[in-house]
C-alpha cells in the first residue's frame, strides 16, 4: 500500500473550483509540454504506454487517438461522463473533487487530434459533477485555456457540457452521440467505428473519464512511468469501485493488478454482514460474479479474461454469505429489462423473458426448461444484440448460477446461507 | 411563433393532461425558446432540461412549440420525451424522490428507505408514483452512482448518503 495515488491525488486536497489550487499542485503544465511536444508525440506516447480505456472495453486509447489524427477534418474529441455502471462512481468523485484535470486532458486530446471542439456529456443524475466541470470550463474560458489561440499555439478548442437524461444505454458511445444530436440515445451498428464516423458522422475520439485523467500525468512523466505501474499487458494505475457488504466502501486508487484480496481486506476491512465472503461482482451488472476462490487473481483486463471475468468499470462489489442471491439476480434482471433500449430484438425481448425467469428464480417457482431456456436466451443476446448492453445483459446471471454453487436439485445457493 | 399552440400537435399522440403555466413561468419559457431559436437537433436535449427547470414536465403543446423554435420536426421531439427517464411529458410532482435500489443499496438496506418514502408519501412501494396534491413524486431508480454512500437518495437535486429509514419523515419535510 506504499502505491502513491495519481489520478486521485487532488481528489479531497484542493478547492476544485479554484482554477490557482489546479495550477498551484500542477495543473495545466501537460497542457504546455503537450504543445512542446507536438500532436504526433503525444499520441505516441499513449501508444507507447498502451493505455487502455477505463470505461469497460479496454479498447488502445493511443489507436483511437492516431486513427482520428490521420483523418480530415473536422473531427470532435468526446469525454463520455455518462457513468451508469451499477456499482460505478469513479468518475463522478473525479469531476465533482478535480474538474479542471477533466477539461485539462480533453483539450489535450483535441490538440493530438487536431479536433476544434469537444463535448462533455455527463449523465444527468450528477447535478454536482455537471456544476464543477461547468464552472471549469467557464473558468477555463475566461482565462484563455479555451476558446481561440490557446496559449499562443494557434489551437483552437470549445468545448462544451452536455447533461444527460436517465438513460443507461447512452453510456454506450454511438447511442451518447446520438443522445449529444438530439435523437433517442439508439445504439448504431459497427462498423463503422467512431474514429472514422462518430459525432455528427464525423471522425470522433471518446474516451471515458478515467481515460482521459490518466493523460496528463502520463505526458509529464512518460510512458515508461505508466508501465512501470501494474502488469505489462495492462499497465497504469486503476481505479477501484469497492462497495456492497465490506466495512469501508469507498473509492480505491492502486495500481492495475491488484488482487480482490488486498482490496477486501486492506482498503475494505473486511467484509461484513456473515463476515464470510460469498462471492464478488466484477464489473458491475454488465460483468460477472467470482468466488472466494479467486481471491488471489490481479484485477487487471488481462488476468480477469483468463479467468473468463472482467474488470469493465472497475467495479468491486462484495456480497457475503447472508445475502439472498436470488433477489440479486432478479434485480440484475429487472435493470436489463427496464434499460434495453429497444432498438434490436434480442436484446429487446431477450432482456424480458430472462427477468420473468430469473423472477421464477427468485419465487421458487421455475418450470421444467426454463434453466435451459436462460442459458439460451443468454447466447442468443450475446451473439446477435448489436451493442454491449444485450451482449452483456446475461454474463452476471448465468455466472453466479455457474460460480456460486447454485444447485439445480434444490434451487438453493449452497454457499449462502440465505437461500 | 411564441406560446401559442400550434398545429403539429395535433400529429403527436398527445397525453390529456394540460400544463397551466404561471405568467412569469410563461415568460421565462418563452425567453428559453427565443435563445434555442433555429439552433437545431443537437439543442434538443438542452432546451428541454432549460424548459422543464421552468415547468417541471412538458405537454404535447409545450413540446411542439420546442419543435418549432429549434425547427425540428414534433415527433422527434415526443420521441425524446418519451425516451428519457428524467424528462417528463405527464405530470409530476414539484418535489422529486428518487431512492437508489440498486445492488449496492440493496445490500445496505435500501428496501426499508423505499418501504419509508412510499409509507410517509403514501404510494405504493413497488412503483412510486405521485401525491394526489401533486407535490411529490417517489421515484425507484436504477444505480444513481452513490454506492460507496449506500443507501442513497436525492430530493430534488440534493444528496442524501447513508440514510436510515427514520430519517425519512425528517427528509421529506411537510408531506401528507
Amino acid at each position: 500500500m506504499s502505491y502513491q495515488p495519481v489520478l486521485t491525488a487532488r481528489v479531497g486536497k484542493i478547492n476544485p473550483t479554484s482554477l490557482s489550487d489546479y495550477e498551484a499542485t500542477g495543473g495545466f503544465q501537460a497542457l504546455a509540454r503537450a504543445v512542446e511536444l507536438g500532436p504526433q508525440a503525444v499520441v505516441e506516447m499513449l501508444r507507447e504506454a498502451y493505455l487502455l480505456g477505463r470505461g469497460g472495453a479496454a479498447f488502445p486509447a493511443g489507436i483511437k487517438w492516431k486513427a482520428v489524427r490521420e483523418a480530415p477534418p473536422p473531427k470532435y474529441v468526446v469525454a463520455n461522463a455518462d457513468e451508469s455502471e451499477p456499482g460505478t462512481f469513479k468518475d463522478r468523485i473525479l469531476m465533482e473533487s478535480d474538474p479542471f484535470a477533466l477539461v485539462e486532458a480533453l483539450i489535450i486530446a483535441a490538440f493530438a487530434v487536431g479536433a476544434e471542439r469537444g463535448y462533455i456529456y455527463i449523465r444527468g443524475e450528477y447535478p454536482l459533477a455537471i456544476a464543477r466541470v461547468q464552472h471549469a470550463v467557464n473558468a477555463c474560458y475566461n482565462v484563455g485555456y479555451l476558446g481561440r489561440d490557446i496559449l499562443g499555439s494557434g489551437l483552437h478548442c470549445d468545448l462544451e457540457v452536455r447533461k444527460g437524461a436517465g438513460a443507461y444505454i447512452c453510456g454506450e458511445e454511438t447511442a451518447l452521440f446520438e443522445s449529444i444530436e438530439g435523437k433517442r440515445g439508439f445504439p448504431r451498428l459497427k462498423p463503422p467505428f467512431p474514429t472514422e464516423y462518430g459525432l455528427f458522422g464525423r471522425p470522433t475520439v471518446i474516451n471515458n473519464v478515467e481515460t482521459l485523467l490518466c493523460v496528463p500525468p502520463l505526458i509529464l512523466r512518460g510512458p515508461d512511468w505508466f508501465k512501470s505501474i501494474g502488469p505489462e499487458k495492462s499497465p497504469g494505475p486503476k481505479l477501484y469501485c469497492l462497495s456492497g457488504r465490506v466495512r469501508h466502501p469507498g473509492l480505491v486508487e492502486a495500481p492495475m493488478g491488484t488482487t480482490l484480496r488486498t482490496l477486501i481486506y486492506d482498503y475494505g476491512g473486511g467484509v461484513t454482514g456473515s463476515g464470510e465472503l460469498g462471492g464478488v461482482l466484477l464489473g458491475g451488472a454488465a460483468g460477472f460474479f467470482v468466488g472466494p476462490e479467486h481471491l488471489d487473481v490481479p484485477l487487471d483486463f488481462d488476468g480477469l479474461r483468463r479467468i473468463d471475468a472482467v474488470l469493465g468499470s472497475g467495479v468491486v462489489m462484495v456480497f457475503d454469505t447472508s445475502v439472498d442471491m436470488k433477489v440479486v439476480l432478479r434485480r440484475i434482471a429487472r435493470f436489463f429489462r427496464h434499460e434495453s433500449c429497444g432498438k434490436c430484438y434480442p436484446c429487446q425481448l431477450g432482456t424480458q423473458r430472462q427477468y420473468e425467469i430469473v423472477a421464477r428464480l427468485a419465487m421458487d417457482r421455475l418450470r421444467p426448461g426454463d434453466l435451459d431456456a436462460l442459458r439460451e436466451i443468454g447466447q442468443t443476446m450475446r451473439d446477435a444484440s448489436i451493442c454491449g448492453l444485450g451482449q452483456t445483459a446475461s454474463g452476471a446471471i448465468l455466472s453466479a448460477l455457474d460460480r456460486l454453487g447454485y444447485d439445480e436439485m434444490t434451487g438453493r445457493f449452497a454457499r449462502f446461507n440465505g437461500r | 411563433m411564441g406560446c401559442l399552440p400550434v398545429t403539429t400537435s395535433s400529429s403527436v399522440s398527445a397525453p390529456t393532461s394540460r400544463l397551466t403555466l404561471s405568467p412569469r413561468q410563461a415568460t421565462a419559457v418563452r425567453a428559453v425558446l427565443r435563445r434555442y431559436r433555429g439552433k437545431g437537433s443537437a439543442y434538443l436535449l438542452p432546451c428541454l432540461h432549460d424548459i422543464q427547470a421552468i415547468t417541471g414536465w412538458l405537454d404535447a403543446d409545450l413540446a411542439a412549440q420546442v419543435a418549432e423554435s429549434l425547427h425540428i420536426p414534433a415527433v422527434q421531439v415526443h420521441n425524446v420525451l418519451e425516451f428519457y427517464a428524467l424528462f417528463y411529458d405527464h405530470p409530476v410532482g414539484r418535489t422529486i424522490v428518487r431512492v437508489c435500489d440498486d445492488l449496492a443499496c440493496y445490500l445496505a438496506g435500501s428496501e426499508a428507505v423505499v418501504r419509508a418514502c412510499a409509507a410517509h408519501l403514501g404510494l405504493d412501494p413497488e412503483h412510486g408514483g405521485t401525491t394526489a396534491d401533486g407535490e411529490f413524486t417517489l421515484e425507484i431508480h436504477p444505480c444513481l452512482g452513490r454506492c460507496e454512500q449506500a443507501p442513497f437518495l436525492m430530493i430534488n437535486e440534493e444528496a442524501h448518503g447513508f440514510v436510515r429509514p427514520e430519517q425519512v419523515p425528517a427528509l421529506l419535510g411537510g408531506a401528507p
